[in-house]
């Protein structure tokens, strides 16, 4: 009958529209993979620490994806930068706009990170800069998207300078590679080194274009002028030639050097037992320090996998993915604006001890080792002795000078 | 800057020294580029990935015999016959089917061949460092006019001028000498005498690359051995080869002399812009004599 058939269509269509409302409104479940572009420089001298990073990365992807995050893995593709940032720029845009990665990761050369930091603030997509290590990423240049898990050259700086500082030299030389990480670094270790001990002079500068093979002439013009002490200001490649031009002028005997990772394996191992004895460095990390379980069992599982013992580059790729799987995890849902939330403050365990991302400039607060070349019969490479540690806390700006700097 | 206590004769002496030494690398290169520039008329862009190969040949071949002193001259005396023979197969199986076309072709084949080499080597020997060493009483300094002088660049000192006499000889007393210069010259009239204009085309590519192998070779100790190698000797080898004039052998040596000194001296009185003094030579000797200091060959 009429009355009972239309009441029976309007429970029908009520059940019908119930049922919609429900899977519209409800929250769509994650079953997609986390998505993470890396830009960085797979090609040229600067390939192996490109690498060295990318597989500290794929380590912990290793460990991470076992257990999952937010239901599903995380997933990663590369992109080749060759060192030049108008190719590292382009491929940042590609991988955000056609491949929609959610996190972006990278990269050695400072320019290409500067470049692509600039980029992904107007697009607010994360990006974590894990070798490069200008201080401009997370000081003047910070902003919300862009994260450190690499030390800087202001750490780097204060860290030379702290050490400088307790030795009697007045008149210093500063030279290096002529580009934005050598007078990064020049300026930090200057800076602070002037404002612990005032009474340092600087006598002269010497600047060459990066990967410059001949050094024995910049040398020999810098020992002629007789410094108390010197600063190189170089890295990875064109480290190996400083290195060699000071062993071949048999400079470190004769003028106190320190240079910032001058303990870098990856630069004294192809040295051998050719690298100079009694240059003062500090680096970030060393596969053979600190001699703690957790670090052993990450040099062990790395050697295993790739057959050599891990750099700096592969710590920093590391810890980059646990913050990116913790942030996660903690965020709870496939959201950058909840993983930036998540990820700021947010503390590790890692290799080298606790790692907080400090939130006031996105930058992780590691350690910073001083220690001197020497020779050592257990390994046929130089390594760094007599190691000093000096906490992220100490050698870090402070949050005060980071806002000072970004003109807040 | 004080560039006031640096003008003393000892620091002058050694970093001239020093230049000098450097511009024997530059010329055993740039020696090899003119030949090659002279005979066939092309640049050969792909000459720094060839020097690079040189070095990481010494590198493998001074690392497989375990590094001994025996191990380093035998790889500084086999790391430039094997860069000529990669030369050689490059040559023999691509390039001289080349010889007829056009130009600009030849240019752009030397170009795919750099990058393929450079490939090649990062395939071979990957992204890592490599080093070599000196043979231990090449190792150290010498103290001359009282500054220190690292002997391997004594060495270099003198390997330099036996290497510019060997190549005279090899040009003006050998036969295959005096044709290839003969062909820089004019290819038809050597053609029409029945020589085979290829095979000399062949020969004076391989020695020119022979020559880079062995720039690279000898190089290897004093610098890192990187995947970089290329890009960076050949802008300076492109220079040194204009300024001194094209295909001109002595003008190699003239360029790489200038370029070399420069350097050296750049850097004792302005070190902060010492990388512009090299260049601003170049300007200035191509705005005075464009077609370079010695007369080109063609």
């Amino acid at each position: 009958m009429k009355k009972k058939s239309i009441w029976a269509i309007i429970v029908v269509v009520v059940i019908i529209a119930a049922i919609v409302v429900y899977y519209v409104t409800r929250p769509p479940k994650i079953v997609r993979a986390i998505k993470v572009g890396i830009i960085d420089c797979y090609s040229g001298p600067a390939a192996v620490f490109g690498n060295d990073a990318l597989n500290g990365f794929k380590l912990a992807l290793n460990e991470i994806n076992k257990e999952g995050v937010l239901g599903s893995k995380i997933e990663f593709t590369t992109r080749d930068t060759k060192f030049k940032v108008d190719i590292g720029l382009s491929m940042a845009k590609e991988l955000v706009m056609r491949e929609k990665v959610d996190i972006l990761a990278g990269t050695i050369s400072s320019g290409v990170a500067l470049a692509v930091s600039d980029y992904v603030k107007g697009e607010k997509v994360p990006f974590f800069v894990w070798i490069s290590k200008t201080e401009q990423l997370t000081m003047a240049k910070g902003h919300r998207y862009v994260f450190s898990t690499g030390e800087n050259t202001y750490m780097a700086g204060k860290a030379g300078a702290v050490a400088l500082a307790k030795k009697p030299y007045i008149k210093y030389w500063i030279a290096g590679d002529d580009y934005s990480y050598g007078h990064d670094i020049g300026n930090a270790a200057w800076r602070n080194l002037k404002q612990l001990k005032p009474e340092v002079e600087k006598i002269g500068e010497s600047w060459w274009k990066v990967g410059e093979p001949d050094l024995i002439p910049y040398i020999t013009s810098i020992v002629a002028a007789k410094p108390d002490a010197v600063i190189f200001c170089t890295g990875g490649a064109s480290m190996t030639n400083v290195l060699k031009a000071i062993k071949a002028t048999g400079m470190a005997e004769k003028v106190p050097i320190w240079i910032h990772t001058a303990t870098d394996h990856a630069v004294l191992k192809p040295l051998g037992a050719e690298a100079p004895e009694g240059v003062m460095g500090t680096m970030d990390y060393h596969f053979y320090y600190p001699d703690t379980p957790a670090n052993k069992a990450f040099v062990k599982a790395f050697q295993d996998a790739y057959g050599v013992p891990p750099g700096f580059p592969a710590l920093h790729g590391y810890i980059t993915a646990h913050f990116i799987a913790e942030g996660y995890r903690k965020a709870g849902a496939l959201d950058k604006e909840k993983f930036i939330d998540a990820v700021e403050g947010l503390q590790l365990d890692s290799p080298v001890g606790t790692i907080e991302m400090r939130a006031c400039d996105h930058q992780a607060t590691l350690p910073m080792y001083l220690g001197v070349t020497k020779k050592v019969p257990q390994y046929d490479f130089v390594i760094s002795t007599d190691i000093i540690t000096m906490t992220g806390a100490e050698v870090m700006p402070t949050c005060e000078e980071v806002k000072e700097a970004r003109g807040k | 800057m004080d560039s006031g206590q640096l003008v003393n004769f000892s620091a002058l002496g050694a970093q001239f020294l020093v230049g000098l030494s450097r511009a024997m690398i530059l010329f055993i290169v740039c020696s090899g580029m003119s030949f090659v520039l002279g005979v066939l008329r092309v640049p050969n862009v792909a000459h720094g990935s060839l020097y690079m190969i040189g070095a990481f040949s010494a590198f493998s071949i001074s690392t497989f015999l375990g590094g001994s002193t025996a191990g380093f001259w035998l790889a500084l005396l086999l790391a430039p016959f094997v860069v000529a023979l990669v030369s050689l197969i490059a040559e023999r199986a691509l390039f001289c089917h080349l010889y007829e076309r056009e130009h600009l072709m030849l240019l752009l084949f030397t170009f795919a061949l750099m990058l393929i080499f450079g490939d090649l080597v990062k395939l071979t020997w990957g992204a890592e460092y490599r080093s070599i060493m000196a043979p231990p009483f090449l190792r150290g300094s010498i103290p001359i006019l009282g500054s220190a002088f690292p002997r391997y660049n004594l060495f270099l000192l003198m390997i330099g001028p036996l290497v510019a006499i060997s190549l005279w000889l090899f040009t003006n007393k050998t036969k295959i000498g005096k044709i290839s210069r003969a062909a820089a010259v004019d290819r038809e009239m050597v053609g029409a005498v029945g020589i085979n204009v290829s095979w000399v085309f062949a020969v004076a590519f391989v020695i020119g690359c022979f020559l880079a192998g062995l720039g690279g070779a000898l190089v290897a100790p004093t610098v890192s051995v990187t995947l970089g190698m290329d890009h960076d000797i050949i802008i300076e080898a492109f220079l040194i080869v204009t300024i001194g004039g094209l295909g001109n052998m002595w003008g190699a040596l003239v360029g790489s002399l200038i370029f070399g000194l420069t350097q050296a001296f750049g850097i004792l009185f302005w070190p902060q812009f010492a990388i512009v003094f090299p260049y601003a030579a170049v300007v200035i000797i191509l705005i005075l004599r464009p077609r370079g200091l010695l007369k080109a060959v063609w």
